[in-house]
């Protein structure tokens, strides 16, 4: 009985299906032979708006302006050469040129060529106003990428370009298509994804030639999200104006939250250049330029640190117990390695802890080094954070490297030597650091071992981003962290300090440490200069390196100015 | 009579892999996304499959009676490792590699789930003397407790995610549970209650799931995307008209046009090239196959073989109805494979051992 029922049911299904096929294939099968047949759907993309960057203020830093693109519908054509000849004397091209265009763009009768980009809107309204002449000519509306404030903040901005093949090729599946217009570098690429709209379109029935019969579809492409940045633009302006033409970084943390609020990159460059110059010889003048513009040198550019180093030596010494904050050496302006000579910067005399700091005396240092050894300033150098990413949310960081006797072996470059001991000890030879890990390392020294995670977003539309809320403890003693405090403070507040340019600066506390990097060459020096500043608004944890810059007085000069400017705009 | 059935149940499998290998080569021929190795590979299947059909027939059905709670254990255990541990591919997570062999475990839930339920409805249970109690405990045992032991792997199929199998799945339990015997007006109640809480439901889908539902309403609503492959397979479909467009001839085919055409969209290919003749011809070698199963079912006195006759049975219905109905656009697209036709080892293999089965269970009857 209930079997019956069962193959009774089935019947039913089935029943219904085989009406579906007759009704699918019979009745309506004439209308989709002829869909089939005309071949048939094309799918015409359009693309989506992306989201706007802001600073944390709410100034917009990124923006889409509109752009006229004039464009020609080639089954509409009629008149061509009438057609180009307008166009030509409208534009200002030759006439030829504008032809050659439209035969090498042309791949569908329903497909509009695009004939010009980007036209102005004196140009546009007279293409417009001769619409009745030509019908096939049409002027379309698009969005931009706009960056107002031109080179300010450009690196951690990034720019946005059209997809490259390998990129289409890797992200097909994510909806991403050969026109769609992605992130390169800064937030554009990292946070593309949020930033990116979503791709509409219009779905038309065309017949065999391929000419539009009808529309079968359309979908509203939308908008991205808006991301707020923790960067200040006027920080950043005055950064700007502070390295004027000098190669080099400025970094500016909040270090109680990690939020950036200034990362200047400089000589920078103006990602306008890479959205809708006409002339594609700017781009290329970007990338062929030796001193690298595009490059972001605060996460990828690596540098020795110098006698910023200095400050994990201390570290290591005390934390170690190889030393005592009142451990003394004398400092006659050199340090003798058997037959080898190794100088500082000037006669020192007897020098502890705090003074050597305070001064920068090469020679206290190197006997540090000598009593650690390699091997424990490898380690306690990657404890602060060296010779590995913070993973900022910016693409393209690099790591950098702290030397050890494994990987001298491992690259068959022999033993370690005491001499190498003495050229780390002063940041010298193989060790390199990104700017951006100065700051941390800063950040761990001022907090007491407590470190944030740096960040440049603040929020994706109106939801706030907090997932760089998280605080770290680094295992070092607190007492070892005020001793390396003291020093750091003397080298500003001291009369021989190496930052006394600095000095008192009214209601701020400003500690750090100079460093002055030989290159090699024949180049000049890089000039450091790392530190901390607790203000009434809030405390930062600062770096500036002028690429060949010089000595560090002039990395202690911009970092006075800068803070002074900080500070009345009450930043600090 | 016997051997008739029997003869007839091989006939009609024979015929639809026949006609679904003649699909695949001409789906995998011109094919950006797949090379030819699909047909061989289901050619291969086919033999493979052909062979277990004959081994898993010779077998003593008794034997799956005392493991039906361990297989049905086990693939718990597989769905669970899937979720953990399985490969992507197009937003879910369904394979596992075992020994080097990947396959879907959910495929394999559907088997476990006969079984379980086949064995479970199979038994006698005593009854409390008063009614009321009685009723509760007949809901209690009958429907809640069953339902909990195949919701375990529904939900981790749901889970993976994979809403076609789940349908399935729920399908057969409810199949099942009418051809177990029990009261039509608890089988009623029991699905007035399902539907209802189907708005619910709606929240536990994931939002590709949700698009295709809405684009079943109204594919228009986003031609590009989600509504693409139901435009495209109407076309597909409904061009084949009468007679076909012929073999190697399908435009839509040929060209491209038909994502997923060699998997769950292969009825499409079927429909453009071969036509309402064609199609109608598939439909007819499912529709006797499952009227075979049924009339093994029938034959059989012993519960538990024909509970698991039922369940094999329904499994097919829902596949087919399913698979075409959306296809054509009647159904919303829920990732469902043309039994013995579309491409998919542990699909494939998986429906070769369910008719296994249902013969048998057709040999112990002519035995006894």
């Amino acid at each position: 009985m209930r079997l019956k029922i069962i193959r009774l049911i089935t019947g039913g299904l089935f029943g219904f299906i085989a009406a579906g096929l007759f009704y699918t294939q019979v009745i309506q099968g004439e209308y989709f032979f002829r869909l089939s047949v005309n071949n048939r759907i094309r799918v015409v993309p359009m693309e989506g708006w992306r989201g706007q960057i802001k600073d944390r203020s709410g100034k917009v830093l990124a923006d889409n302006r509109l752009s006229y693109d004039v464009m020609v519908t080639p089954q509409e054509i009629g008149d061509a050469t009438g057609l180009f000849r307008f166009l030509g004397e409208t534009l200002g091209v030759k006439e030829q040129a504008i032809a050659r265009r439209y035969g090498r763009k042309k791949n569908a009768p329903f497909a509009p060529v695009v004939i010009a980009q980007d036209v102005s809107k004196e140009e546009a309204i007279v293409i417009e106003e001769n619409k009745y002449r030509f019908p096939s000519l049409f002027v379309q509306e698009s969005y931009r990428r706009f960056y107002p404030l031109g080179e300010n903040s450009a690196h951690v901005l990034g720019y946005v370009g059209k997809m490259s093949v390998a990129q289409r090729d890797r992200f097909r599946e994510y909806g991403y298509s050969m026109e769609s217009v992605v992130g390169y570098s800064g937030v554009e690429e990292y946070y593309d994804n949020y930033l990116r709209g979503k791709e509409g379109g219009l779905q038309i029935e065309v017949n065999s030639r391929g000419q539009q019969v009808r529309l079968l579809g359309f979908r509203e492409s939308q908008k991205g999200q808006d991301i707020t940045l923790t960067i200040d633009s006027e920080v950043q302006q005055d950064v700007i104006e502070l390295l004027a033409d000098r190669a080099g970084v400025v970094i500016i943390m909040d270090m109680d939250s990690g939020e950036i609020l200034g990362m200047t990159s400089s000589p920078g460059f103006d990602p306008n250049i890479f959205v809708g110059s006409r002339d594609p010889g700017e781009i290329n003048r970007i990338f062929a330029d030796p001193l690298a513009p595009a490059i972001n040198r605060a996460i990828t550019g690596l540098f020795p640190p110098g006698s910023v180093f200095k400050v994990i030596m201390a570290i290591a010494g005390l934390d170690t117990k190889k030393i005592i904050p009142s451990t003394s050496f004398v400092c006659p302006g050199f340090y003798q390695l058997r037959k080898a000579v190794f100088r500082c910067t000037h006669v020192h005399g007897t020098q502890d802890l705090i003074g050597a700091l305070a001064h920068s005396c090469n020679v206290y240092f190197y006997n540090v080094g000598l009593l650690l050894g390699v091997d424990a300033i490898n380690h306690y150098a990657r404890l602060m954070g060296l010779g590995e990413k913070i993973s900022i949310d910016l693409p393209y960081e690099q790591s950098g490297s702290v030397p050890s006797r494994e990987q001298r072996r491992l690259e068959g470059r022999g033993g370690w030597h005491a001499g190498d001991t003495l050229n780390l000890s002063i940041g010298q030879g193989e060790v390199q650091v990104t700017p951006l890990q100065l700051v941390r390392l800063m950040t761990l020294v001022a907090r007491n071992g407590w470190i944030v995670q740096p960040h440049v977003i603040k929020a994706v539309g109106e939801t706030a981003v907090d997932k760089f809320t998280d605080e770290r403890k680094v295992k070092i003693d607190e007492e070892v962290l005020e001793t390396v405090r003291k020093g750091l403070r003397g080298a500003v507040a001291d009369g021989e300090g190496t930052a006394r340019v600095i000095g008192d600066l009214p209601d701020l506390y400003v500690a750090g440490k100079t460093g002055t990097a030989q290159t090699s060459g024949g180049k000049k020096n890089h000039a450091w200069f790392a530190g901390y500043a607790k203000g009434e608004v809030r405390n930062i944890a600062f770096c500036v390196l002028l690429e060949h810059g010089g000595s560090s007085y002039n990395a202690c000069l911009l970092a006075k100015d800068l803070l002074m400017r900080m500070k009345e705009k009450k930043i600090l | 009579m016997g051997r008739g059935l029997e003869k007839k149940i091989w006939l009609y499998t024979i015929s639809i892999m026949i006609i679904g290998l003649i699909a695949l080569y001409s789906a995998s021929f011109e094919n950006v996304r797949v090379s030819r190795q699909v047909f061989y590979d289901q050619l291969g299947c086919a033999v493979l499959g052909l062979i277990l059909m004959y081994v898993i027939s010779r077998l003593d059905y008794r034997h799956f009676y005392d493991f039906a709670y361990i297989i049905y254990a086990l693939n718990v255990l597989l769905l669970f490792f899937v979720l953990v541990s399985g490969r992507h591919a197009l937003g879910a997570r369904r394979w596992i590699d075992i020994a080097g062999i990947n396959f879907q475990p959910s495929e394999v839930t559907k088997v476990a789930v006969i079984f379980l339920l086949a064995r479970y409805f199979s038994k006698r249970r005593p009854r409390f003397l008063f009614d009321i109690i009685g009723k509760m405990e007949v809901i209690l045992m009958e429907i809640i407790f069953p339902l909990f032991l195949v919701g375990l792997s529904l939900g981790l199929i749901f889970k993976q995610p994979d809403l076609g199998t789940a349908i399935v799945v729920f399908g057969i339990f409810v199949t099942m549970l009418f051809a177990g015997g029990f009261k039509v007006r608890y089988v009623l109640g029991f699905l007035g209650v399902v539907v209802a809480m189907v708005p619910f439901g709606w929240h536990f889908l994931k939002g590709y799931q949700k698009d295709r539902l809405l684009v079943f309403l109204n594919p228009n609503i986003d031609p590009l995307g989600a509504g693409y492959t139901v435009i495209q397979s109407k076309i597909a479909v409904g061009s084949g008209q009468i007679f076909g467009k012929g073999w190697f001839a399908g435009t839509q085919t040929q060209l491209n046009f038909l994502p997923e055409r060699h998997t769950d969209f292969i009825f499409s290919v079927i429909g453009e090239e071969w036509g309402l003749v064609g199609a109608l011809t598939l439909i007819y070698c499912y529709y006797q196959l499952i009227n075979c199963g049924l009339d093994v079912a029938r034959q059989l006195k012993d519960k538990f073989a024909m509970l698991v006759a039922v369940g094999v049975v329904s499994i097919l219905i829902l596949q087919v109805v399913i698979n075409i109905g959306m296809v054509m656009g009647l159904f919303p697209v829920v990732g469902l494979t043309l039994p013995l036709v579309s491409y998919g080892r542990t699909s494939f293999l998986a429906f070769t051992i369910m008719i296994g089965f249902l013969l048998g269970l057709n040999k112990r009857r002519t035995v006894f």
